[in-house]
């Protein structure tokens, strides 16, 4: 192991408070709700999941389909924000476009949340060969680079929506990892786990039921954060055409117009625009998270 | 056409300059120049490799017995005399005297008698030398090419891109030419050296000081660098980092770039090409084996969109397998007039019903990476065919030898492909239908694996006849078999250009245009 | 033996451990995917004939027991071959080996960027926490880490390429002119410019946000109370005791991120036409060339190994606090 200390979204050693007491959760939320650029983070994200739930249903073109003439700029027909060199609708690839992104976004961080929290809780909670071995995993998977990795197995098992996800949260749990470890190793010295113990808990309900609550804080954060990394990815798989070739999506588009761009702005500026939008309201709401768990940081 | 070339058959030609347009000053030595070039190409021998990404630098590396001015009519180049025989059946060559190769070895008969051979053995375009019996070489500076019958094109064929003359001690060591190891270190005895070629980013070529040419080639350098994207293209040659890029498609840059002031944009110089955008279909892959399923896909394309909307109205629509331009192009017919429902019902009749989720049947469309239109055009069936329930996904290739290789050996369902005339049907149409060039892993051969005896007898006749009407009927009949056979959906004629920075002159602008040496290309203005 | 001595066999065996790891990962990435092996060895490359198969199958010993040919495979490495790309018809590492130096240029020096503009940037906003160009920073470095790489590299090549031409528009040199000397370094490092900046700064973004963070830690230490209170300059006080406190952290992201970093390149090659290892792995790819990606993954853990290992030692180096705790 590297002598390196991990730094966390949340400088560790902060979240000492025995799991009575008032809620924290709560207490965090009122402190969320004060921060103006985490609320705005907040309102912006319920938008772009209501635009890519709803606005197909709203906006039923086929994002696909050739609606107009090619290059037709923003603003000039009835397709407001133009169409790309086929003709197809860019506001039609922006809202349908959406879909895949958020839900592969969403589904590997979960995936790696899952996969990290596990694999750091059994380390950190029993330490010993458990946490050398599983720790030599979780560096083995560190040394390689996340998106090439993705590209590889991509590659060999077909870009589906669901091998993308899979793909990309099998390439981002390592972080996640590291700080449960941390986590349930602090924790597991604490005296409320003890008592716990003590009390003749069996390990599993000690890390399910008495550690994890009191651990979440800092991993939530990180499953935010990790959720705009793996929208990122996303985008840049499909920009390079490793995306599913059935599914519309923001990444896609740039790479297909890039072609264009000296003529035609607009289908490679706006979709680039959401994934943005939607990145920074992820890193807003992330931001706003770290901030509310940890009291101390808020007064920078 | 053929009766052009009698014309020309007789006694030497003089030397005429070819005049690009530009001044008519003292030509001035020096400089170099950048060539952005779309896609790589898979080496540099072109007697067994056709296509403008290896016959433009072999052009400039290799010579060949003649070159063609802009009027069609050939020049003296290796040879400075050509006679052809009154009964048609040999063409006597007198080269130049002191005509040496890259390596200081000079240029013989038997060089000449070798690349001959090595072009009709290994060359796509088999009915090009189809006739060729045999070159004798009665002394060092006569090669005689024996015909079996009379070749109406047997003179194009002799051009720079189509009849490279090789060094035979260095080819002809009896490795295999098609991946012979000098192919990617090519030894010719044109203008330029070969100098170095980097993988995906360049091939420099150098000035052959010894060229038999005296005080040619004007230019010291020629720098080809592979610049994959389009925009990077447009943006290199405005900031006049590139000086020279031919072969340009893309409409809405090339408008741009024609209110360059620093630019000169020419439609000339693709005379001899025809260029054709096509859909080919693989025969020996099912459903495509079905002539409906072809057809249909036929009725379902929308030409007028492609030629209007996707060509931004500059399209002009290829109704054949002979560009229009040639005596021989078809009639102003539209043979698959966009018929949705026509499509639709071949596809129940040919056994491919729609199923629960509408669809078909799945196909991959590959095209060629680096030609925008062929690339549009492959994305555009996935909705236009949507419409008749097949669902086709474009498959991209990282760069041409990997799109080549795919095609060639025959792993692909249909492919976007753009395909050349080549000046006359023997030598750019024949091979795409001839069933005897089916030759797996040569790109531009018959990769359809189409086959038709009618097609080959028509082929056969056309190939030697020397009345033009009569050549014409066979031409005609051939091009409504293949049509209705549907081995290929004929789309639309390439809209080639050619932009290049205003200080440069003499440009080849000839019937082959940068398919022909820049040997008198120069600096007019120094960069 | 010495407690030095110990420390690096400790190591090295730990970096021989990981790359043996990466490679029986590959070995059985190649046999886990569906499909035949030898047909996966081969790739898309079209001209997988029976012959060119039966030659793979022989050679790679596909008929053997799985272990048998993984111990084949692991004694080739050895010997230095990494496998072969019947794509290119050339050794893996013949093709690696003309793509490492462009990609280690654009990466090394991306990664420099980042490390000193994101270091003084966060020092400066944290010296004068409330000041405008503080709140500007957190705005931009958000911004910074929200937009996709090979977005933000498109419209700044238009940008600076094209609309106002400070920057050449691909490539890593111009292609006219020598290839040797200070001309040649001029000209890549001018090729250079675009794409190591945008690599840089989603980095630039994090790093002056951890270095502001941490110089705020320390600037409200009673370490640095101490030193004021001694009468030192404020220049002295951040340059002399502050910033190696708050450049630490930057450096150990910057190893942690390497990786990253090395993947990022994968687009930014692709956006500006660098002939790097990255545009490479992105081609092969396309191609399905899967021993020429494997050798590219294999090369990347390498390198990214070798970088984590620096990043220990200089961070052993800059505090030496740490030298005592030991390798674990």
């Amino acid at each position: 192991m590297s002598a390196v200390p991990q730094r966390t979204p949340a400088a560790a050693g902060v979240y000492g408070a025995p799991p009575a007491a008032r809620s924290p959760m709560g207490e965090a939320w009122r402190m969320f709700l004060r921060n103006r650029a985490a609320v705005a983070g907040l309102v912006l994200m319920v938008g772009i999941v209501l635009m890519t739930l709803v606005g197909p249903l709203l906006y039923p073109v086929d994002p696909f389909g050739m609606v107009w003439a090619p290059f037709t700029p923003p603003l000039e027909t009835e397709y407001v924000l133009g169409t790309d060199y086929l003709g197809r609708d860019v506001l039609a690839g922006i809202v349908h476009g959406g879909t895949a992104t958020l839900a592969v976004g969403a589904s590997a961080a979960v995936i790696s949340i899952v996969l990290g929290v596990l694999i750091g809780a059994f380390a950190g909670y029993y330490g010993g060969w458990v946490d050398a071995t599983l720790m030599r995993v979780t560096e083995f998977f560190q040394v390689l680079p996340p998106l090439l990795l993705a590209m590889v197995l991509i590659t060999l098992f077909q870009p589906t929506l669901t091998t993308i996800a899979a793909t990309i949260g099998l390439a981002s749990w390592t972080g996640v990892a590291r700080l449960a470890r941390a986590e349930f190793m602090r924790l597991n010295q604490q005296e409320f786990v003890r008592a716990a113990r003590a009390l003749s808990a069996s390990n599993a309900r000690i890390m399910l039921r008495v550690i994890l609550p009191n651990a979440l804080p800092p991993l939530i954060v990180m499953a935010a954060m990790n959720t705009g990394v793996a929208i990122l990815f996303e985008a840049g798989l499909s920009f390079l055409g490793l995306g599913d070739p059935t599914t519309m999506s923001w990444g896609f588009m740039i790479g297909a117009s890039r072609e264009y761009i000296l003529d035609a702005w607009w289908p490679v500026t706006l979709p680039g625009i959401a994934i943005f939008l939607t990145v920074l309201a992820v890193s807003l709401i992330g931001d706003g998270l770290n901030d509310a768990f940890n009291p101390k940081l808020r007064e920078r | 056409m053929f009766r052009e070339f009698t014309k020309l058959l007789c006694g030497a030609a003089v030397a005429t300059v070819i005049v690009a347009g530009a001044a008519l000053a003292e030509p001035t030595r020096g400089g170099s120049i950048v060539w952005p070039v779309a896609s790589a190409p898979r080496h540099f021998n072109s007697a067994v490799q056709s296509g403008i990404a290896t016959a433009m630098p072999a052009a400039q590396i290799f010579a060949s017995p003649l070159r063609f001015d802009a009027d069609w009519k050939p020049q003296p180049y290796l040879a400075e005399k050509w006679e052809m025989a009154p009964d048609g059946l040999s063409v006597t060559l007198t080269l130049v005297d002191g005509a040496k190769f890259h390596d200081g070895k000079p240029v013989t008969s038997e060089d000449v008698a070798f690349s001959v051979m090595a072009v009709k053995e290994n060359h796509p375009f088999k009915s090009m030398l189809e006739p060729v019996t045999g070159v004798d070489t009665p002394d060092p500076r006569t090669a005689i090419v024996r015909l079996a019958h009379p070749h109406p094109a047997i003179l194009l064929a002799m051009s720079p891109a189509l009849m490279p003359i090789l060094p035979k001690h260095v080819y002809g060591d009896g490795q295999d030419l098609k991946s012979h190891p000098a192919n990617l270190k090519p030894v010719g005895s044109g203008p330029f050296k070969f100098e170095e070629y980097r993988e995906g980013e360049y091939i420099t070529l150098v000035r052959n000081d010894d060229f038999f040419i005296k005080d040619r080639p004007y230019l010291d350098r020629i720098v080809m660098r592979i610049i994959p994207d389009g925009p990077n293209r447009t943006i290199a040659m405005e900031r006049h980092e590139g000086h020279v890029m031919p072969f340009e498609e893309r409409i809405r840059d090339i408008n741009r770039m024609k209110r360059q002031d620093g630019l000169v944009v020419t439609d000339q110089g693709y005379a001899g090409i025809g260029p054709i955008n096509w859909l080919a279909f693989n025969l020996e892959r099912p459903p495509f084996d079905n002539k409906k399923v072809r057809q249909a896909i036929g009725y379902a394309i929308d030409k007028e969109f492609v030629t209007k909307a996707l060509m931004e109205g500059v399209g002009v629509r290829a109704l054949g397998p002979i560009a229009p331009g040639s005596p021989f192009s078809p009639k102003d017919v539209e043979p698959y007039k966009l018929d949705l429902d026509k499509a639709n019902r071949l596809l129940d009749e040919a056994g491919f019903p729609r199923k629960a989720d509408g669809t078909r049947f799945t196909m991959n469309v590959d095209y060629i990476p680096g030609f925008a239109l062929l690339k549009t055009m492959a994305e555009y069936m996935k909705p236009q065919l949507a419409k008749v329930g097949i669902k086709a996904e474009p498959r991209p290739s990282p760069d041409f030898p990997t799109w080549a290789s795919r095609v060639s050996n025959h792993d692909f369902d249909a492919t976007m492909d753009v395909v050349f005339n080549w000046g006359d049907p023997v030598i750019g149409v024949h091979r795409t239908y001839l069933s005897s060039n089916i030759r797996k892993g040569v790109i531009w051969s018959n990769t359809q694996s189409y086959s038709n005896p009618r097609v080959d007898e028509l082929l056969a006749a056309a190939g030697k006849e020397q009345d033009e009407a009569k050549r014409k009927a066979l031409y005609d009949e051939f091009q409504k078999i293949v049509v209705d056979d549907a081995p290929i959906l004929f789309i639309a004629v390439s809209p080639y250009h050619t932009v290049f920075d205003k200080r440069l002159a003499n440009l080849p602008t000839t019937i082959w245009g940068t398919a022909s040496p820049l040997d008198e290309t120069y600096w007019a203005q120094k960069p | 033996m010495t407690s030095i001595a110990r420390a690096v066999l400790y190591r090295t065996a730990h970096v021989l451990g990981l790359l043996l790891a990466v490679l029986v990962f590959n070995f059985l990435l190649i046999h886990l995917a569906p499909g035949d092996p030898a047909q996966v060895i081969a790739g898309d490359m079209g001209g997988a004939t029976p012959e060119v198969l039966a030659e793979i199958r022989t050679r790679f010993g596909l008929d053997l027991p799985l272990h048998e040919q993984l111990l084949a495979y692991l004694g080739r490495v050895l010997t230095g071959d990494l496998g072969y790309s019947f794509y290119f018809d050339r050794p893996v590492t013949a093709l690696i080996g003309q793509r490492i130096l462009p990609t280690l240029i654009l990466v090394l020096s991306a990664l420099v960027l980042a490390v000193v503009v994101g270091t003084v940037l966060g020092v400066i906003s944290a010296r004068w926490p409330r000041s405008w160009f503080s709140h500007a920073l957190t705005v931009l470095s958000l911004a910074g880490y929200s937009a996709p790489v090979f977005w933000t590299g498109i419209l700044l090549l238009i940008l600076f390429a094209s609309v106002w031409p400070l920057f050449p528009v691909t490539g890593m040199y111009s292609g006219i002119g020598d290839r040797t000397g200070i001309s040649y370094l001029i000209d890549v490092a001018h090729h250079l410019v675009l794409p190591a900046f945008t690599l840089a700064i989603v980095y630039i973004a994090q790093y002056s946000r951890l270095s502001r963070a941490a110089m705020l830690d320390v600037l409200g230490s009673d370490y640095i109370r101490t030193a004021r209170a001694k009468g030192l300059g404020e220049g002295k006080v951040i340059f002399k005791h502050a910033l190696r406190n708050a450049i630490l952290p930057v450096i150990t992201m910057a190893g942690l991120q390497f990786s990253n970093l090395f993947a990022g390149a994968v687009l930014v090659e692709t956006v500006f036409g660098w002939p790097g290892m990255g545009r490479l792995a992105f081609e092969s790819i396309l191609r399905r060339d899967a021993p020429t990606i494997l050798g590219i993954l294999f090369f990347s853990a390498l390198v990214v190994i070798v970088a984590n290992q620096l990043t220990d030692l200089f961070y052993r180096l800059a505090d030496p606090r740490i030298a005592g705790k030991g390798s674990r």
